[in-house]
């Protein structure tokens, strides 16, 4: 008895079943006419022989059917006759058909999308070896204050070196540079310099990680252990696919960054994307070789120059708890016992407060996750709310439809139908209405997830993310609503198929589940109304929130303003080594830019706004104030506030007077004059950055108005403005004030940077408005989806709120006959609809309301310009609700009005 | 293993059931001695051969005959009878044969123990 072959049979079988069952018949004749043949051989009549056999034989059919359920296909046809018909029966009402697909496409489709984002950016683990063994420390915080002591996020290399020899709890400790570099490197053998990520990660890096090269090799420790000596490179296999085609002779390849040529060692596996979740490096550099990559960080050998991010990778056995004690003296240890460690009492003070927490990294780094956490969270309610509201849409809907069809039903059954069979079509019919939704929302969510993305880069290159269908929300959710299309398609079934045929038959459809008896269908429109509600405020407070963050008070002019970066380092410019020349080259964009055509002016500056910080402590000599204020420092060129229409409120620009040589100059901001120089003017007092030395003294020359810098619900900085004839750096900033069209000036200006020097990389062209709207990324995704999706919810509960109305309309057809048989009016009958409607709105509004206020406590921290609930938007969706339920009741109320009395009663 | 049960026959005739279980081993027995049967020959062989006290429902036989082919116990084809008329004749096959030792062997264990009850009462 082998199985396989006994399946084969089977399915050879079910191939040929129409030759299979004239084969039985005609050899089932053959045997009824041979049994005749021998009836008349004994002597009977060819009549009574005839009989004799067929009733020897019995029914032949039920032989026949008998014979072929043997084979077990029978559930496979009746499946096919049920989803057929059940096909036909979608077909005949098609409104109700489209909306419960629709209902259930967005339903699926909206939840799967939200979560794949969502899942890869928070809970994904790494794709590198046992992730969970990986420990961070610190929070992975990247804004520290180079003046402190004492802060945990990041280290400088030595303190690095330091923990890794002397740590008894890590197998493995790497140092990750804090930031990507993004550099213009050119291949070799090739003229054109094109942008890369350069992650510069200790040799340690990948050992810990666990990860292997797919060709060539990964970094190791011996390319890191001499600074400058190691020019290699480990390329990503995206990078090798978009720059190299895939060249198999990759490890022949040569890059030049700066003006070094890296040789490539190797190239990473496709699935690793580095550390920090939504950003890929290009390219991966030891530490080593940091000066060598621009900006050039010379922080190798510097105890202080804390930048980067440590991890390690923990010992098996050993527990956090363990690890963090470890961390923390050897913390203290190591930074108390560098030499050039300024243990003065602030410091000391600071230090002796420390604690260093060590973070789980399984799933890696991410300022993403910080930004858009809470938000996705968020959507992922809201899209939640809407899959309960479309799954109580599917679920009235088929209420109704198998209510009006317990006639069909009672028919089917009075003719034979087994009560099974019949829960059964009607399962079947439920489960293809299920599976179709499901198919077309996965096809939803396929293309949602990728404009999501798209929404959430805001107008930047796409973060490099995963987002594919996460495959078990898409089957938990499709287990959701398969299940509801089932429960509340079954429901009625087993209830229509138990009830009495006869009354049934003879009463009509007058008989079932009235009106009046449907607490269900009711409860259920009941609930769509409240969670409408909760959708819409929600949606009313981020609206209100977003249109607040449009409307702040910049303290620049946004508009019309051009911006965009210029690579001078990867050009071979530096400020370091030769200022004078980067310098003339800022002076002739700025003059050559300035004078043409439609441009205002232009200058250039090291930040604009939400592009980080650079900050020290500051020392006011005189002045009694606290000294551990963040100032904010922003180096420009003179015709800074000029370009960003800054107003100057005290004192002087920066102008050709200030020069290098010249006493050293700053303008301070609004805020910093009144915290740090409460009494009198502040101009011409001087104060120190960082610390009490003649090269860090700087004097007051003006005052500006106060600026939004790193985002736009912050309280006003403390911000201080540097001449950059003063401070050498590489100013990345170029911004243009301009008149007319944008895409004009933009190749103009580009044209006019080129010709002063073709190789200047230009990146970054964009406006100063849509910089701002980049950093309200996050609250502009979640007002716009939870409008979308809070319209949506109420689209959903007008037509629940429409269906289970028409329905009752229909079922009430008798009852509202007669009262207008008894004199009722048109109004009064229209009215006895309209006034139900009213209720179940009110109940789900007065449900809704509490609701509503908890769920708004949950969002605070997202909204920004009103305190607690907001009144305005409660009111506007209460009558939203309202209105639009009134108007999907309208229709069947007019049709009860209109219900001819005789008509009605007729039909009875 | 249920052989479709018989059902008692309205003709009145002094006819037996046929114990449960036991069709296939009068069918595979059957085909075993005569070789290529079709639908009544075995029918009729049963009969015949227990002197008409054993009569196989048509009802019982053909649903068994299709489980026996899905077992893949006998193989069926098309061929034409004495009388000049298309039939279908059923062959043992191997799986066939050992199922009949197996049957057999079975038959007679449960046979010697009803005896054996029989004998001591």
């Amino acid at each position: 008895m082998s199985l396989p072959g006994e399946w084969l049979r089977r399915l050879q079988m079910l191939f040929h079943r129409r030759q299979f069952r004239s084969d039985l018949e005609e050899e089932m004749r053959l045997h009824m006419e041979l049994r005749q043949e021998q009836q008349i051989e004994i002597g009977l009549s060819p009549e009574a022989a005839f009989s004799a056999a067929h009733r020897k034989f019995g029914n032949t059919t039920r032989i026949q059917e008998n014979s072929y359920m043997t084979w077990g296909w029978e559930w496979l046809e009746s499946f096919a006759q049920d989803i057929a018909y059940g096909t036909r029966a979608m077909l005949r009402s098609p409104a109700l058909t489209v909306v419960a697909l629709v209902s259930l496409a967005l339903g699926i489709g909206a939840n799967t999308a939200i979560f794949s984002l969502l899942d890869a950016v928070m809970l994904r683990s790494l794709p590198v070896r046992e992730p969970q063994q990986l420990i961070l420390l610190g929070h992975g915080e990247d804004n520290g204050n180079s003046d402190d002591r004492g802060q945990t996020d990041l280290y400088s290399y030595p303190f690095y070196r330091q923990l890794q020899q002397r740590n008894a709890v890590f197998s493995y400790t790497a140092a990750v540079f804090s930031v990507l570099n993004a550099v213009h490197g050119t291949v070799e053998g090739r003229t054109e310099a094109e942008p890369m990520n350069v992650q510069l990660v200790s040799g340690t890096y990948f050992p810990t990680l666990g990860v292997q090269a797919p060709i060539g090799r990964l970094l190791n420790d011996a390319d890191d252990n001499s600074e400058g000596d190691h020019p290699v490179a480990v390329v990503s296999q995206a990078w090798w696919k978009r720059s190299l085609a895939k060249d198999p002779a990759v490890l022949d390849r040569k890059l030049k960054i700066g003006s070094t040529i890296f040789s490539i060692v190797g190239v990473a596996p496709a699935e690793f994307f580095g550390t920090e979740v939504g950003k890929a490096p290009d390219i991966w550099i030891p530490l080593s070789m940091a000066q060598a990559v621009p900006p050039g960080w010379k922080g190798y050998k510097d105890n202080f120059s804390e930048a980067l991010y440590l991890m390690g990778r923990l010992k098996p056995g050993v527990t956090t708890a363990q690890a963090t004690s470890n961390v923390n003296l050897l913390y203290q240890q190591i930074i108390r016992s560098f030499p050039d460690a300024n243990l003065d009492q602030r410091n000391l003070e600071k230090l002796s407060k420390a604690r260093v927490p060590l973070t789980p990294m399984a799933n890696g780094l991410s300022s993403l996750r910080r930004e858009f956490s809470e938000p996705l969270q968020i959507l992922m309610g809201v899209v939640a709310l809407v899959l309960l509201i479309a799954c109580a849409n599917i679920a009235n809907l088929l209420l109704a439809r198998s209510t009006t069809r317990a006639r069909e039903l009672a028919v089917r059954q009075a003719l034979g139908a087994r009560r099974t069979r019949i829960i059964r079509q009607l399962l079947t019919e439920s489960l293809l209405l299920a599976l179709v939704g499901g198919a077309l929302g996965v096809a939803l969510a396929s293309v949602a997830n990728r404009l999501l993305l798209r929404m959430v880069s805001g107008g930047l290159d796409t973060i490099p993310l995963d987002v594919s269908l996460n495959t078990r929300l898409l089957l938990f959710t499709l287990a959701v609503t398969i299940a509801t299309a089932l429960v509340f398609g079954t429901v009625p079934a087993f209830r229509s198929t138990r009830l009495e045929l006869t009354s049934t038959l003879k009463a009509g459809r007058s008989s079932q589940g009235t009106g009046g008896k449907n607490p269900l269908a009711r409860a259920l429109v009941v609930s769509q109304v409240s969670l409408s509600l909760v959708l819409l405020v929600g949606a009313g407070l981020f609206l209100h929130s977003l249109v607040n963050l449009n409307n702040v008070d910049l303290g620049f002019n946004k508009e019309n303003v051009l911006r965009l970066q210029i690579d001078s380092t990867s050009a071979g410019y530096s400020g370091d080594t030769d200022s004078v020349r980067e310098l003339n080259l800022y002076h002739q964009i700025e003059d050559r830019v300035s004078s043409l055509p439609g441009v205002k002016a232009a200058s250039f500056s090291l930040f604009t706004f939400h592009e980080g910080s650079w900050n020290n402590n500051v020392i006011v000599p005189g002045m009694n104030v606290d000294q551990n204020i963040d100032v904010k420092h922003n180096i420009i060129s003179d015709g800074y506030f000029a370009t960003m229409q800054i107003p100057l409120i005290a004192g002087r620009n920066f102008g050709p007077q200030d020069t290098a040589t010249s006493q050293h100059v700053a303008i301070i901001s609004e805020r910093m004059a009144k915290t740090m120089f409460p009494s009198g003017s502040p101009i011409g007092h001087h104060y120190y950055i960082h610390d009490v030395s003649p090269e860090n003294e700087r004097v007051v020359v003006g005052v500006v108005k106060d600026v939004k810098f790193g985002d736009l619900t912050e309280a006003p900085e403390t911000l201080d403005y540097y001449p950059h004839t003063q401070y050498a750096w590489d100013l990345g900033d170029f911004e243009v004030r301009y008149a007319g069209s944008f895409t004009a000036i933009s190749t103009t200006v580009q044209q006019a940077i080129h010709s002063i020097d073709r190789n200047l990389p230009i990146a970054d062209v964009t406006t100063l408005d849509e910089q701002i709207a980049r950093s309200i990324t996050n609250q502009r995704l979640v007002s716009q989806l939870s409008a979308f999706f809070g319209l949506l919810a109420v689209f959903l509960s007008c037509i629940g709120i429409y269906g289970l109305m028409s329905y009752v309309v229909s079922s009430r057809t008798q009852e509202i006959g007669i009262r207008m048989a008894l004199g009722a009016a048109r109004f009064d009958t229209g009215w006895l609809v309209m006034r139900e409607i009213v209720l179940l709105v009110t109940i789900g509004i007065v449900i809704g309301v509490p609701i509503t206020l908890m769920g708004t406590r949950l969002v605070a921290n997202m909204l920004y310009g009103f305190q607690g609930t907001d009144l305005a938007s409660l009111a506007s969706a209460v009558i939203l609700l309202l209105v639009v339920a009134v108007f999907a009741g309208y229709f069947p109320a007019r049709r009860a009005s209109r219900v001819d009395p005789m008509v009605a009663l007729r039909y009875e | 293993m249920t052989a479709g049960t018989p059902r008692n026959s309205d003709l009145g005739d002094s006819r037996d059931e046929i114990p449960p279980g036991t069709l296939y081993l009068l069918i595979l027995k059957t085909l075993a001695v005569r070789g290529k049967l079709h639908g009544y020959e075995i029918a009729d062989n049963i009969q015949r051969s227990t002197d008409d006290i054993l009569q196989v429902e048509e009802g019982s036989l053909y649903p068994a005959l299709q489980r026996m082919l899905i077992k893949g116990w006998v193989t069926a084809e098309w061929g034409i009878t004495s009388g000049n008329r298309r039939a279908r004749y059923y062959t043992l096959t191997t799986a066939g044969r050992k199922q009949l030792r197996l049957e057999v062997s079975q038959f007679e264990r449960v046979m010697g123990a009803i005896t054996r009850v029989i004998q001591t009462v």
